[in-house]
């Protein structure tokens, strides 16, 4: 058995440390790995089951201890990096404007830690937080919300005037990466309790399913305030059904959505328009698939074609 | 295979040497004219012309070459129309026959002083009739310009290549039949002026003066600068110079040469030189800018408004993960290839994102390839 182990690490480090992974997150390259696995299955297969790798095994096993082994190597970089982002990067004061008590930081934080690495022993889980870890991974909130409080326009009015959050640009921005943080977590209810409220394609959510898992979720995290938790889940519903989604929701909904497909070495190629507004501009056309909040598109549009990102 | 590689290795050495010589050819064929219009010595101007001849017999012995192997392979019309063969052959035999061949004929038959040698004074003449032809040398600009990775398109490639061999052929080749046909079609030209010029004088000297004349010889020397020396029956009358300044200044086509009776006339034709240098350098200046405005303007310019498109469209219809806009410019947003963009843009990649979400996944970075030693 350890020997197994032994291989399939040899195996998927390999995977690893090719080239063409370079510049993804470890989530993403999880993502790839699997991709590259399941889609050659079939040339993989005699190789892999034979008396050099794992003799007499089928490929349903070996796609168990292959998976298992890539979430162990991918964990080995991931957590500490998501540890570091909760510890370090996240500041946690804007908590204190939300609600009139006070936690103590540290425990927040271990406990959120805790929460976050549990859900994400669910494979189905990490694909979700592919997007959001990319979002906090590459600082993706910084830059655009920094702009958007240079612009004062519709986004920074939906921020400080409908949704009134009194708070300076810093814990706003922090809120929005908490609550990138915790979107995945709309799918802590297992398969069955979730059945019809998920849309297979979009990956919206019913506003009836957030209520749900709201109520769920407020007791496993019962000292992060009330509108953390709503912002995190209402973004994933659409806001097309919802004119009265937080706008710290559909901002989270748009830059995970930008992120999962992040990658920060991409090269532009001569005669074709920036990453970023490549995908503000296909998004403000598929607005209503995603359930976008197409002024926020229109607005970090420019702001992408304004700085060439 | 190891001798397959050994071939193209040679191949490609050949093929630098013929870039560096073509490279040399182009400076040596602006020295050669800038040294007349600059006065330099004979010597210096003797050395560019041999050095002249050695690139002329070089870039023949290549074209004939290519020509050999390209008609070994039965490819030889495909080597002249399309390989540019006629591009090799124009900028080589021609040259050698006419200009650098007979120059060289001349350096080595009457380099040291003034030739007495009737047969060889028509050598000199067809040489200096063909020193136009070498306009035709501008040519092999167009052979290094093919060199050049001024695009990554193929196709961008091979049009700014056509267009630029266009208009530097029809430049030269104009410039060529217009000087050729200058003389026959008694176009006035520097060369018939000098002409006249020194028949006028030769007359008016074989009729109004005769060889013992000291004091009309003095009065010749302010009457025409051009007349250099006057010899009667194969004996020196009068010499503007000594012997060892014409063995240092001039060279073979440095003089014209007339004769009336017993009397024979050497003219100064270093002036009428200087003019012809003057408009080759004109020439390849022209051509070398040319060359130059289409690599660095145009050929951005065919690049944005046409393979640049084509080139991200491409990568968004074949690649699943590629959703990168193509950019469109505002003041060419109505060309045909740009209106097409648009509809890629609003359209397709929409399209295509959706039908990508639903379908899950993207381009597969890893390729079964890259691990293939462990199969």
């Amino acid at each position: 058995m350890a020997l197994e182990e032994q291989k399939s690490t040899a195996f998927i480090v390999r995977l690893l440390k090719n080239p063409a992974l370079h510049g993804f997150t470890p989530l993403q390259k999880e993502e790839h790995i699997l991709q590259f696995l399941s889609q050659n299955s079939s040339q993989l297969y005699p190789t892999l089951s034979s008396s050099n790798f794992f003799p007499n095994k089928n490929w349903d096993q070996i796609w168990s201890l292959l998976t298992k082994t890539l979430f162990t190597e991918i964990n080995k970089e991931m957590l500490p990096a998501l540890k570091s982002i909760i510890e370090e990067k996240l500041d946690f004061t804007f908590v204190s404007f939300l609600r009139q008590q006070n936690y103590p930081f540290t425990k927040l934080k271990e406990e959120l830690y805790n929460f976050i690495s549990a859900l994400l022993e669910k494979p189905e889980l990490r694909r979700a937080y592919t997007g959001p870890l990319t979002a906090l991974w590459v600082d993706f909130t910084e830059k655009y919300i920094d702009q958007v409080f240079v612009r004062r326009e519709y986004i920074h009015f939906e921020l400080t005037k409908v949704q009134r959050l009194k708070m300076s640009r810093e814990e706003i921005k922090n809120m929005i990466d908490a609550s990138i943080l915790l979107r995945p977590a709309v799918f802590i209810l297992s398969a069955i309790e979730s059945a019809g409220a998920v849309e297979s394609v979009s990956g919206l959510v019913q506003p009836h399913f957030v209520d749900k898992v709201f109520k769920v979720l407020k007791k496993k995290l019962p000292f992060l305030p009330d509108e953390l938790l709503r912002s995190s889940l209402n973004s994933n519903v659409s806001f097309i059904e919802n004119r009265f989604l937080e706008a710290t929701a559909r901002l989270t909904a748009i830059f995970t959505g930008r992120c999962r497909t992040f990658n920060p070495h991409t090269k532009t190629d001569r005669g074709a328009d920036t990453p970023d507004k490549s995908w503000f501009s296909i998004a403000r056309r598929n607005y209503r698939f995603y359930g976008y909040d197409i002024k926020i598109l229109d607005e970090l549009y420019k702001i992408s074609a304004e700085n060439d990102w | 295979m190891i001798g397959e590689n050994m071939k193209e290795k040679t191949v490609q050495f050949l093929e630098s040497i013929v870039i560096v010589a073509i490279i040399l050819v182009l400076i040596q064929t602006f020295l050669e004219d800038f040294s007349v219009l600059a006065g330099w010595s004979w010597n210096i101007r003797k050395t560019l012309v041999i050095t002249g001849f050695c690139f002329d017999l070089f870039f023949t012995i290549e074209f004939l070459t290519r020509l050999f192997s390209s008609l070994t392979n039965r490819k030889g019309l495909e080597y002249i129309v399309f390989g540019k063969g006629w591009i090799d052959f124009m900028a080589s035999v021609p040259l050698l026959m006419f200009n650098s061949g007979p120059s060289l004929l001349a350096v080595m038959a009457g380099g040291a002083l003034f030739p007495g040698v009737g047969g060889f004074l028509n050598v000199l003449k067809v040489a200096k009739a063909i020193r136009i032809a070498r306009v035709l040398r501008l040519l092999r600009v167009l052979k290094i310009f093919k060199q050049i990775k001024y695009a990554d398109s193929v196709m961008a490639q091979r049009h700014i290549a056509k267009v630029t061999t266009l208009a530097i052929t029809v430049f030269v080749l104009t410039s060529f039949l217009i000087n050729l046909l200058s003389r026959p079609l008694n176009i006035f030209s520097a060369e018939m002026q000098f002409n006249e010029k020194y028949n006028r004088v030769a007359d008016y000297i074989s009729e109004n003066i005769r060889g013992d004349d000291t004091g009309a010889f003095d009065e010749l020397l302010n009457i025409e600068e051009g007349l250099l020396v006057i010899k009667d029956g194969g004996k020196t009358i009068f010499s503007r110079y000594d012997n060892s300044f014409y063995r240092r200044e001039f060279g073979p086509a440095d003089y014209q040469y007339t004769e009336r009776g017993s009397l024979g006339f050497f003219f100064d034709s270093r002036d009428l030189l200087k003019l012809q240098s003057r408009d080759n350098i004109i020439f390849f200046t022209v051509v070398v800018i040319l060359v130059i405005i289409l690599l660095v303007y145009y050929s951005p310019h065919f690049a944005i408004t046409v393979t640049d498109p084509i080139h991200v469209m491409r990568r968004g219809l074949k690649e699943k993960s590629y959703n990168l806009e193509v950019k469109v410019p505002d003041r060419y947003r109505d060309d045909d290839i740009f209106q097409m963009a648009t509809l890629y843009n609003e359209v397709f990649l929409p399209l295509k994102d959706r039908s990508r979400a639903e379908e899950g996944g993207g381009d597969l970075e890893l390729k079964i390839e890259d691990i293939k030693d462990i199969f």
